[in-house]
């Protein structure tokens, strides 16, 4: 991929200088007390490689934040995620804050500064706030530099001319089952007493209208504004697939695999609880955590919040209380929001290129 | 056992803290160097390396820390570093109270009083201190096999009486028990299939690893989240996570980084005739990456080679062969497999200093990031050492 150094030095300085401007200026306020689980070698580490960074030893800050992180992810890989301590997340997310700004420091090298933008997206995926979230502006004015530099290389058809990937896909009769309440623009107070507290699921229409992503989204728009993230992407059509996976790839990695190659695999990005609808439709349904018995949730630890039934395909033999459990379905087109209660089963299934976005809250 | 001519010890890897690993210039050391002894003609018997720091136990009872942690102290049979506490084994005297087993928080230099103490039972009869295999109940199994010793709190935990255990190794988050009949028992966390019972589940006390009964082990090792255990036949089992290729399985990540093979450029290597891209086999199939391993799996050595001993980091496994060779492989960021490289491996590469150099390597302790190696010169009538 060719660099475009149409404005090295000007655009360069202004780089160092927005970053430097979001730090704290001293090695003790850049690190501060870290916590009693940390050990005191690796605290010891990280102290030495904040006054490395302040005394503008970039390289040797570089690899004694290499080690911090490497340290400290594994900590964030030992025990169950939700006990990984936070002490150890800030280590983590500390690590990434001094790495990603030294590889900055020769910002007219952007393979650097994308790589610098990555480790600020694993601190934001894997680490805690630090400094008043600094990863996420550290993260922007990147995002910010390297947009204004070049357009991302990654797709170059127009995806009206290059096929969606559709494998005969087949629509279910939803006019037969039970189908998800709809309301229009309800008030916060009927969604409130209705749905939010009894945990009834509800499909929200025209509350996104005004919405600038409905006239705007499109692959080209997502990979301009977000290309160079990472996110999380599972790979795999169902959890309980022998190879199933989990991984980290940046935006665009995910549409040229998976939304434009001829991949056999299957990618979505991880979706939450609240439901919206942008591109394309999806089929869901939705059972009551009453009828988890008739779900038959896998027994381990692990999975024991995913079923063992193929929903559209069920094996009544193994599973035969399935066939009397209770569900709700919908269509979900774009412009929908679908309000999903805590620990409702769901089961999704995209019947054509789909994209929504999802928010989860507590 | 046989006397032989002393060896001397060889580190490679990590050493960001200034541990004792040959030179210490640096932060990485990527191929053997000798390790700075003590004092003259000090003859280390045991290294135990955490992250930070590397302890020595000489066969005098001198320990001596270095690293993030420094220190010395005499009377000292065994210790076991890690982060949290350094755990010491003073000897006891010949009559009365048997020996102390001490905990020390790493930073302390071994000055003023340790965290905790614990007198054992005196033993009759035992190995004595000085000599002894140098591998053989150590730590954490405490002498007497009755218990073992944890950097977490409980600190003391009381093994089952049933259990006779031989060796007991504690890895990141699981522990491995071999017992006198060559039983293997595991414990702790399974999510990434270290505790080799073919599940992901938690296991809170020693469980026998079915898959290997009937099949007499003498060695045990636990990495961060991985196992190996040594055959009476000298094959090697592993099992746990393979996300560097600790299990010298085909690993995703080695194959994404272009990383697969490790070369040197006009260095041919032996053993690469059954060199292994995880891209393609015979007909064309891509080979299945494997990330984690539940249950064991049988890991053959280039040219039938047969183990004696292994030892594992927290992300690279090291086997030491009958023969005296030495083979690494895994995560290999910090130069800790020794091949004068960065170079993670999915497969099992000999490190050729000591081969080069005609050491005889006899014994390996991984810390975490580094490898430590106990070599003797080779003797000149070629006979193959009885095994230690």
């Amino acid at each position: 991929m060719a660099e475009d150094n149409r404005e090295p030095l000007a655009g360069a300085s202004a780089l160092r200088e927005a970053l430097r401007a979001l730090l704290p200026p001293t090695k003790e306020e850049l690190v501060p007390e870290l916590g009693a689980k940390v050990e005191p070698g690796v605290a010891r580490l990280l102290r030495e490689a904040a006054e490395l960074f302040c005394g503008g030893r970039r390289s040797e800050c570089l690899q004694a934040s290499e080690a911090v992180l490497d340290y400290s992810w594994e900590k964030l890989n030992t025990g169950p995620w939700q006990d990984v301590h936070k002490d150890w997340r800030r280590v983590y997310a500390f690590g990434c804050l001094l790495k990603a700004t030294c590889l900055c420091d020769e910002p007219g090298n952007a393979p650097a500064v994308a790589e610098a933008l990555r480790v600020c997206d694993m601190g934001l995926l894997m680490g805690a706030a630090i400094h008043g979230d600094v990863l996420l502006k550290v993260a922007a004015v990147l995002q910010a530099h390297l947009r204004s530099g070049k357009r991302p290389g990654a797709a170059q058809e127009q995806p009206s001319t290059k096929k969606a990937r559709n494998t005969g896909v087949s629509v279910p009769d939803v006019a037969s089952e039970r189908p998800v309440p709809r309301l229009r623009c309800p008030s916060l107070q009927q969604f409130r007493k209705q749905f939010l507290a009894p945990g009834r699921p509800v499909i929200l229409e025209g509350v996104v209208d005004q919405w600038p992503c409905m006239t705007k989204w499109s692959l080209e728009y997502l990979q301009e504004i977000a290309g160079c993230r990472t996110v999380p992407v599972e790979v795999g059509s169902r959890y309980t697939d022998e190879d199933w996976s989990q991984t980290l790839m940046t935006v665009n990695e995910f549409i040229s695999k998976y939304l434009r190659d001829e991949s056999s695999d299957v990618g979505y990005l991880a979706q939450h609880q609240l439901f919206d609808q942008v591109i394309g439709r999806k089929y869901i349904r939705l059972y009551s955590p009453q009828e988890s018995e008739a779900l038959y949730p896998h027994e381990t630890h692990l999975l024991h919040n995913t079923s063992q039934v193929d929903v559209e395909n069920p094996d009544l033999e193994r599973f035969p209380r399935f066939a009397e459990a209770p569900f709700l379905s919908c269509v979900l087109s774009p412009g929908e929001v679908l309000f999903i209660p805590v620990r409702y089963w769901h089961y999704v299934r995209a019947l054509d290129l789909s994209f929504s976005v999802s928010f989860w809250w507590s | 056992m046989a006397e032989e001519r002393r060896g001397s010890w060889f580190g490679f890897g990590f050493c960001g803290f200034g541990q004792a690993l040959g030179s210490g210039r640096g932060r990485q050391v990527h191929s053997p160097e000798p390790l700075a002894t003590p004092g003259p003609g000090a003859d280390v018997c045991r290294v135990s390396a955490s992250w930070s720091y590397t302890a020595v136990v000489t066969r005098g009872g001198q320990l001596q820390l270095s690293g993030a942690a420094g220190g010395a102290a005499g009377g000292c049979r065994d210790a076991w570093a890690s982060e949290a506490l350094l755990l010491v084994l003073r000897a006891g005297p010949a009559v009365g109270p048997g020996p102390e087993l001490q905990a020390w928080a790493p930073d302390s230099a071994l000055r003023g009083e340790p965290l905790w103490t614990h007198t054992l039972v005196p033993e009759a009869g035992q190995e004595d201190a000085a000599g002894g295999k140098p591998q053989a109940r150590a730590l954490p199994l405490l002498p007497g096999a009755r218990a073992y010793v944890s950097p977490r709190p409980p600190f003391y935990r009381p093994l089952a009486p049933e259990l006779r255990a031989r060796r007991l190794e504690l890895g990141g988050e699981h522990a491995l028990l071999l017992d006198e009949a060559g039983q293997v028992f595991s414990w702790g966390q399974g999510r990434h299939g270290q505790l080799g019972h073919g599940t992901l589940e938690a296991t809170p006390e020693p469980r026998l690893l079915e898959a290997l009964q009937g099949l007499p082990m003498a060695e045990v090792a636990a990495g961060g989240w991985h196992s190996v255990c040594v055959s009476e036949t000298g094959d090697i089992y592993v099992w746990g996570w393979n996300e560097s290729g600790q299990l010298a399985l085909p690993a995703r990540s080695l194959a994404e980084d272009g990383k697969t093979v490790a070369r040197e450029a006009g260095r041919p290597h032996e053993g690469d005739s059954n060199m292994r891209r995880t891209v393609g086999s015979e007909d064309g199939a891509p080979a299945p990456f494997i990330a984690i391993q539940p249950f064991p799996a049988l890991l053959d050595l280039p040219q039938g080679a047969e183990a004696a001993q292994a030892s594992c980091g927290s992300r690279h496994t090291a086997v030491v062969t009958r023969t005296g060779e030495l083979y690494t492989w895994g995560w290999g960021k910090y130069g800790q497999l020794g091949h004068q490289d960065t170079t993670s491996l999915d497969r099992p590469r000999r490190v050729e200093y000591f081969v080069d150099k005609r050491l005889r390597v006899r014994a390996v302790s991984c810390g975490l990031w580094n490898t430590y190696v106990y070599a003797v010169e080779k003797q000149e009538s070629g006979q193959p050492q009885p095994r230690v």
